[in-house]
């Protein structure tokens, strides 16, 4: 299988005042086509870093990154936006949805970045795909953690993107909801996006097809599931 | 959706802060077009009521002949007089087609209605002179002549005021007991509202024998006024004013009271455009994580940009929109505070509304808000979505 996601020698350094912190240390990490991967780690490993920099939310310190055939380095804001909006739909632990648009007005919304219009039928089948049929016009104070965290995968998934990253999707959500979340994720896979989730749940990290450790900013191990 | 609806509903997540800027800029703009529909309006006014006294020059006694001119148009008591010898000389200038002499007295009487003391204008003239001089007066009930005794003619506006109907007589003051021998018809300007009696017998009244307080002059060829004026000035007593001096004072003492207002309005105006830009940093600051979020799910710096440009282009058009009613609405408030404001103010409505004053002022309001969104706009265009997602958690 191809790497859809090939990191090499990836290193971030933030600098915070004068002091400098090493948040990736030379890390390699392919995610194949089709994969679900999940990453694990005490706070401060370096995780969300990656997922950062895997997503073109942050440009790596050196190395490279290629996704889905494309080398990123040296590639303008412009450009990476581009390649966002055609690769990856991210999920965020808080969800991040626009307080005054509904569910369906934020699932719409990565669409109107895309300049696509008439959209109705493809909002109506992610609503269904996350099952948020009938709430598709709550806003968001009016729905639960759980159907927050649907509406924003719904809005990762609008743009059919082929790889969905997600930092902490379950941290905010209780384990019963954390699991219908992660049939959502395996639902998702098995159509064939390939996933890559951060998390601190060691049972949900277990439930992709491999689970990278981190730790110190290095890949400390990396552990094949029984899928 | 589009990006106009995003940026309403975002608007909207802040009401009370949106809603003040956009009173903000409303009454700038209103201040804006008022003062824009009164220019317009002041001159327009200010023509017509110098035509309707249908002459070109005025001879008034020396002394401050343009103070003497405007009392002559709204009314009011020359303190010095000119004489028949006067009246002679001018008439003896060659090109003058009528020379008619007036005089203008104020006089105390009871309202009617009230019972109170009102100050009254009233005009001796000679009546002939008088129509030729302005053709367009029609009368209800009849004219009196000039050899006639106690009679009298009211402008309609008094008349009305008043309730003096054809053929009633005035009841208190000098003039009591004259008849009212005819109504003239309403003519739009300050004839309105004065009282007219023969030229004998306003001398009579007023113990101003043979005496006149001005001269009104028609000449044949308006391109021979200033060589008819100069000829005029050599009489002695007499004090030229021409038509065109007298609105170019005015229009002169107007500007410069215009020209303050303008002061005030651009303060006005650059202060209402800091306080959109403060509320549209502090939006933006407020919604960094959120435009780093927008930027992971696809938006470009432009289109954050664009957001927060629509955003200031909704605030400040709803402003234009709302300003531009107001002074419509409230154009009678507005001219009021103006005329208090202004030397001289014409009788007639000042504020001159025409559709493309409107559509300037809907036009200024956008154009304010493109130049107060492009900094918050372009600032908020420049974060990278990570720094904006951390700053957001800081």
């Amino acid at each position: 299988m191809s790497g859809i996601i090939v990191a090499e020698n990836l290193c971030k350094v933030y600098r915070r005042g004068r002091e400098e912190i090493s948040a990736l240390k030379n890390v390699n990490f392919q995610v194949d086509e089709g994969e679900f991967v999940s990453i694990i780690g005490p706070s401060g490993s370096g995780k969300t870093a990656l997922l950062n920099v895997l997503g073109c939310l942050d440009t790596p310190t050196s190395g490279t990154l290629r996704l889905n055939g494309t080398e990123t380095s040296g590639m303008k804001e412009s450009e990476l936006v581009r390649l966002r909006r055609q690769n990856i739909g991210f999920v965020f632990q808080q969800f991040y949805l626009m307080p005054t648009l509904t569910a369906r007005e934020n699932i719409e919304l990565p669409l109107l970045f895309s300049r696509k219009t008439d959209n109705k039928k493809r909002i109506d089948e992610v609503l269904q795909m996350v099952g948020l049929s009938d709430r598709g016009d709550h806003l968001p104070g009016q729905l639960s953690g759980g159907e927050m965290q649907r509406v924003a995968i719904g809005r990762a998934l609008i743009n059919d993107p082929k790889i969905i990253l997600a930092d902490e999707p379950t941290g905010n959500l209780d384990s019963v909801t954390s699991g219908k979340i992660y049939e959502l994720f395996r639902k998702l896979n098995d159509q064939g996006r390939t996933l890559v989730v951060v998390t601190h749940n060691l049972e949900l990290a277990r439930q992709a097809h491999k689970m990278y450790t981190l730790r110190d900013g290095r890949i400390a191990g990396c552990e094949e599931m029984d899928y | 959706m589009n990006f106009l609806t995003l940026a309403a509903k975002n608007l909207l997540r802040r009401r009370g802060r949106t809603l003040l800027t956009v009173l903000g800029v409303a009454i700038a703009i209103t201040v804006l077009f008022s003062l824009l529909s009164l220019n317009s309006g002041y001159q327009k006014e200010l023509n017509k009521e110098v035509n309707s006294l249908g002459v070109h020059i005025l001879a008034v006694p020396k002394g401050c002949p343009y103070e003497a001119a405007s009392l002559v148009i709204h009314g009011g008591v020359i303190p010095k007089y000119l004489t028949a010898t006067d009246l002679d000389n001018v008439r003896s200038i060659e090109g003058i087609e009528l020379a008619v002499p007036m005089l203008m007295h104020q006089f105390i009487r009871k309202d009617n209605k009230t019972g109170q003391d009102v100050p009254h204008i009233i005009f001796g003239i000679k009546i002939d002179e008088e129509r030729e001089l302005k053709p367009w007066w029609t009368v209800e009930g009849r004219y009196f002549t000039d050899n006639e005794t106690r009679v009298m003619l009211v402008g309609r506006g008094l008349a009305d005021k008043e309730n003096l109907t054809v053929g009633s007589k005035i009841p208190s003051g000098p003039f009591k007991d004259f008849a009212i021998v005819g109504i003239l018809n309403r003519t739009g300007d300050q004839d309105d509202q004065f009282h007219f009696v023969p030229l004998t017998e306003a001398q009579r009244v007023f113990n101003k024998e043979g005496k006149i307080t001005t001269i009104a002059v028609k000449v044949r060829d308006v391109s021979q006024i200033s060589r008819i004026s100069a000829e005029m000035e050599r009489i002695p007593d007499i004090q030229v004013v021409t038509m065109t001096q007298i609105m170019g004072t005015i229009m002169n003492l107007a500007g410069s009271a215009r020209s303050l207002l303008l002061t005030v309005i651009a303060i006005a105006l650059i202060i209402s455009a800091f306080g959109i830009i403060n509320t549209l940093l502090m939006s933006v600051n407020e919604r960094t994580r959120e435009f780093g979020v927008m930027k992971a799910i696809g938006a470009s710096g432009l289109d954050i940009g664009k957001m927060v440009l629509a955003e200031t282009v909704f605030i400040t058009f709803s402003g234009g929109v709302i300003g531009t009613i107001a002074a419509v609405v409230g154009s009678r408030v507005i001219e009021g505070f103006v005329r208090g404001m202004l030397p001289y103010s014409p009788r007639g409505t000042m504020v001159s509304l025409s559709p493309e004053l409107i559509g300037f002022a809907l036009v200024f309001s956008i154009a304010l808000g493109i130049v107060c969104g492009i900094y918050p706009a372009f600032k908020s265009s420049r974060l990278t979505p990570m720094e904006a997602i951390r700053s957001g958690l800081e």
